[in-house]
């Protein structure tokens, strides 16, 4: 490699010996990707999720002719937005570098899809939202990166909509430089399958994400929050309402490499009729990760006889002096709430939808809080 | 070990020479099935029912998707399946061999104690050495003898539950005790009777590789009540020893049972133990456990509700030091409307120990009104201790409810200071704090266990801290 005039030997040397470890990751990542099978019933982390079912419908769209096809739009990035190229290598490593939970194999098909999405740099504070929206009618595999630098503030929403039952599978690397705040919406809509790989790297910022599935027939997220700095903060959200057979599979990680650094999750979901939620969350403390706060709650209602809930809170804490805790909690809708509403002459399906409204309206206030 | 208020070795880390008059060898083949066969003088059809058992145990797969890795280093080859004394149950406390009582000291228990005890059943080896009922027992009209003996005289019982809370091919290890069972106890409790008592079992292993696969089946008839305790030390070995028991119990109606175990394997002892009951109508099963030694545990204590307005709970205790990875949890399947349940489960990793809750809570479809509550708390003494929560739950409909919380903490040190400003030295105030975390569980066990659990943690928070 060519270094720069100006350069010291220790930064030369140092460079050299990132590029090592670069592309040491990346051969790793070749082989994971090689020796990837496609999720079984022996794979944990598709437990209740009937890869067999879902996964195997995915990859099979995946691996058929159709093309990635759809429409990618930005407002109000300004200059920040940049289209993702298939020639961009950078891009495509970030993504061959992409940790998944359980799903490396539908991974190496998305990159051999390789080529749609934005990159936002964004370096000041964003003044109204930024709107991502990708929309499809059959098959879409954007990927979305976004880097904020130190300091700064910006809020995105990100939205999919699959009319006619399009599939989108989308990756997303986000990365928050030391100081930065981050707010994230993601509303796939409409869906016939939704499956959303999102990264979260945090070197010291704020992040809080919120995740709303809407009409989608099967949804799959699987989020990794990683905590690389002392003093960042990551917050994770998601409120669903899920009616007829929809399936949600909801798997995510809160991985603290660092101590001194907190994590908070809140995931509510309202079953009805013949849906099903999943829910399997992991909090990690690195050895060594003392003095960290993280928690992870997961609270569904469910309304129908034929609903089923699947709750799967995890911890896995190798340092002492941190306090984690989880909870879980699922049940009917509480009678008092609702014959409050009714003693007070709100038809009972009003009151019904009023209760649950209520009972996710929280999670929507909390992001905006944070 | 001068700090501490106890002097009495309850990790029991020693042995004795051994003298086996039956020795199958190692390895799991038709050959030693035979040798076990002849040696207890089985009836065929158990003879059959093993070697069935034994092609299922072959061809079933571990459960490396997600046990512990620790698993992986079990090698079934190197394990002896079957060593006995002889297979006449000791009738009297004077014909216990001399060995066998000088263990039974070690452990704190005094025989004198022990006569008092209602029937203690002590199984050394995979034979019961011990073997003492009480005549108000029998009058009683309840049964409670080793599992061979069971089988053998009480077959019109023992066999239509055999093997039937946990079947054969349940997984791997329950397949590999049906092959090579010996020892463990059989109990029936007969309708309406209520035993006073708590039965009691004291089991060790003596021998190098020596496998124990204990079986135990407990029924209690409509409306009968029991206790049964089960505690166990090992010698420390130098070679890995397999501890892969199957206990079953069956609560008929309305009727109660508590199961008691206090586990302190030597840290080379593989605990696979599989622990299932069968509560009907109204019955209550009651799983109280506490695993401190071994160096791998999986245990699951698990509640089939079969019947309306069944009740189970688990209460767990585990502590796992430096080269302990002690996975345990419970299982509660809501199979009937209207029933209940309560996990409760403790646990302290001490040094590099690593303590696992994994847990299952599955609210079948169409069941109304049933109610889970758990409870995890972990407990981190070191820097490098490790601690882990897996739970899974699963509600079907919207007729129940399921409530799980989970909590990892450490001794505070403002209240370790307190203590050690008043003259406590560091682990006597760290043993005073851990012993403050499971006091409201060690309530739960009968009164000699929880002395004797004192004991053993005092003696742990003595190697860690002191």
């Amino acid at each position: 490699m060519d270094f720069p005039q100006n350069m010291s030997m220790e930064e030369a040397f140092a460079l050299a010996e990132a590029e090592a470890k670069l592309n040491q990751a990346l051969s790793e990542s070749k082989s994971r990707f090689e020796n990837a099978v496609l999720p079984n019933r022996l794979n944990e982390d598709w437990r209740f999720g009937r890869p067999h079912k879902y996964a195997a419908a995915l990859a099979e769209q995946l691996l058929s002719d159709t093309p990635s096809q759809g429409e990618a739009e930005v407002e109000h990035a300004g200059e920040a937005a940049v289209p993702v190229n298939a020639d961009d290598e950078d891009l495509r490593q970030t993504e061959m570098l992409m940790p998944t939970i359980g799903s490396d194999a539908l991974l190496g098909m998305h990159l051999e899809r390789f080529g749609n999405g934005y990159a936002l740099y964004i370096e000041e504070d964003t003044n109204e939202p930024i709107v991502i929206r990708y929309k499809t009618n059959s098959l879409y595999t954007p990927s979305t990166y976004i880097m904020v630098a130190p300091g700064v503030k910006a809020h995105i929403i990100e939205q999919h909509y699959g009319s006619e039952k399009g599939t989108i599978f989308a990756t997303r690397n986000i990365q928050v430089a030391e100081g930065a705040e981050l707010k994230v919406e993601l509303t796939p809509y409409g869906c016939a399958r939704s499956m959303v790989i999102t990264n979260i790297q945090n070197m010291g910022g704020k992040v809080a994400h919120y995740s709303h599935y809407f009409a989608c027939d099967w949804a799959r997220e699987e989020t990794l929050a990683e905590i690389y700095t002392p003093g960042s903060d990551i917050q994770l959200f998601s409120a669903n309402h899920l009616d007829h057979h929809q399936v949600i599979d909801q798997h995510t990680r809160q991985i603290h490499h660092v101590g001194n650094a907190t994590s908070n999750l809140l995931y509510k979901n309202v079953v009805d009729d013949s849906a099903t939620a999943i829910f399997a969350g992991n909090i990690y403390v690195a050895p060594g990760a003392h003095h960290t706060d993280a928690y992870q709650s997961n609270r569904n209602m469910l309304l129908s006889e034929k609903a089923t809930v699947h709750s799967l809170p995890g911890l896995e804490i190798l340092a002492d002096k941190v306090r984690c805790s989880h909870g879980s909690a699922s049940a009917p809708m509480d009678e008092e709430q609702l014959f409050y509403l009714l003693s007070r002459g709100i038809p009972r399906a009003d009151a019904l939808n009023l209760v649950a409204y209520g009972f996710l309206q929280d999670v929507v206030d909390k992001f905006n809080r944070s | 070990m001068d700090e501490s208020p106890f002097q009495i070795d309850t990790r029991g880390e020693f042995s004795f020479p051994e003298n086996h008059k039956f020795d199958a060898g190692f390895g799991l083949t038709e050959a030693t099935i035979d040798y076990i066969c002849d040696a207890k003088g089985e009836p065929d059809w158990v003879r059959q029912f093993r070697k069935d058992a034994l092609r299922k145990f072959n061809e079933m797969p571990m459960p490396t998707h997600w046990a512990p890795e620790g698993i992986n280093d079990l090698d079934f080859d190197k394990i002896r399946y079957y060593l006995s004394h002889g297979t006449m149950p000791y009738k009297d406390w004077e014909d216990v061999p001399d060995d066998v009582k000088r263990t039974f000291e070690r452990l704190g228990v005094p025989e004198q104690e022990r006569a008092f005890l209602a029937g203690v059943d002590a199984q050394y080896d995979s034979e019961t050495a011990y073997n003492n009922m009480r005549e108000e027992l029998s009058k009683q009209g309840v049964i409670f003898v080793n599992s061979t003996e069971g089988l053998k005289e009480y077959e019109h019982i023992f066999r239509p539950w055999f093997g039937k809370v946990i079947p054969v091919s349940d997984n791997k290890f329950s397949a590999l005790n049906h092959a090579a069972f010996s020892g463990g106890s059989f109990i029936y409790v007969p309708k309406g009777v209520k035993v006073a008592q708590p039965l009691q079992a004291y089991f060790r292993i003596n021998s190098e590789s020596m496998g124990q696969f204990e079986r135990t089946l407990i029924i209690a008839d409509e409306g009968a009540e029991l206790m049964y305790m089960e505690g166990c030390t090992a010698p420390k070995y130098d070679s890995a020893t397999l501890h892969s028991g199957v206990v079953e119990l069956v609560a008929l109606k309305g009727a109660k049972i508590q199961y008691v175990t206090v586990q302190n394997w030597a840290t080379n002892v593989y605990n696979l133990v599989i622990q299932r009951g069968l509560a009907m109508e109204d019955a209550e099963i009651r799983w109280i456990d506490c695993n401190i030694g071994s160096g791998l545990t999986m245990k699951y204590p698990a509640v089939v509700l079969q019947g309306r307005r069944a009740r189970g709970e688990v209460v767990s205790i585990s502590l796992a030091h430096s080269g302990q990875l002690q996975d345990t949890g419970a299982r509660m399947i809501h199979a009937a409307p209207e029933t209940t349940s309560n996990i409760v489960a403790k646990s302290i990793s001490i040094g590099e120990g690593r303590a696992s809750y994994r847990g299952e809570v599955n609210v079948l479809k169409g069941m109304k009104g049933c109610k889970n509550n758990t409870e995890c708390d972990a407990l981190l003494i070191n820097p490098v201790s490790r601690t882990d929560t897996y739970p899974a739950i699963t509600v079907n409909g919207n007729a129940s409810a399921v409530q799980h919380e989970a909590s990892v903490s450490q001794v505070d040190e403002e209240m370790l200071f307190y203590m050690q400003q008043r003259g406590l030295t560091r682990a006597q105030a760290m043993s005073l704090a851990v012993n403050g975390f499971i006091n409201d569980l060690v309530k739960e066990f009968p009164m000699e266990y929880s002395v004797e659990l004192r004991r053993l943690i005092d003696l742990e928070m003595e190697d860690s801290i002191g």
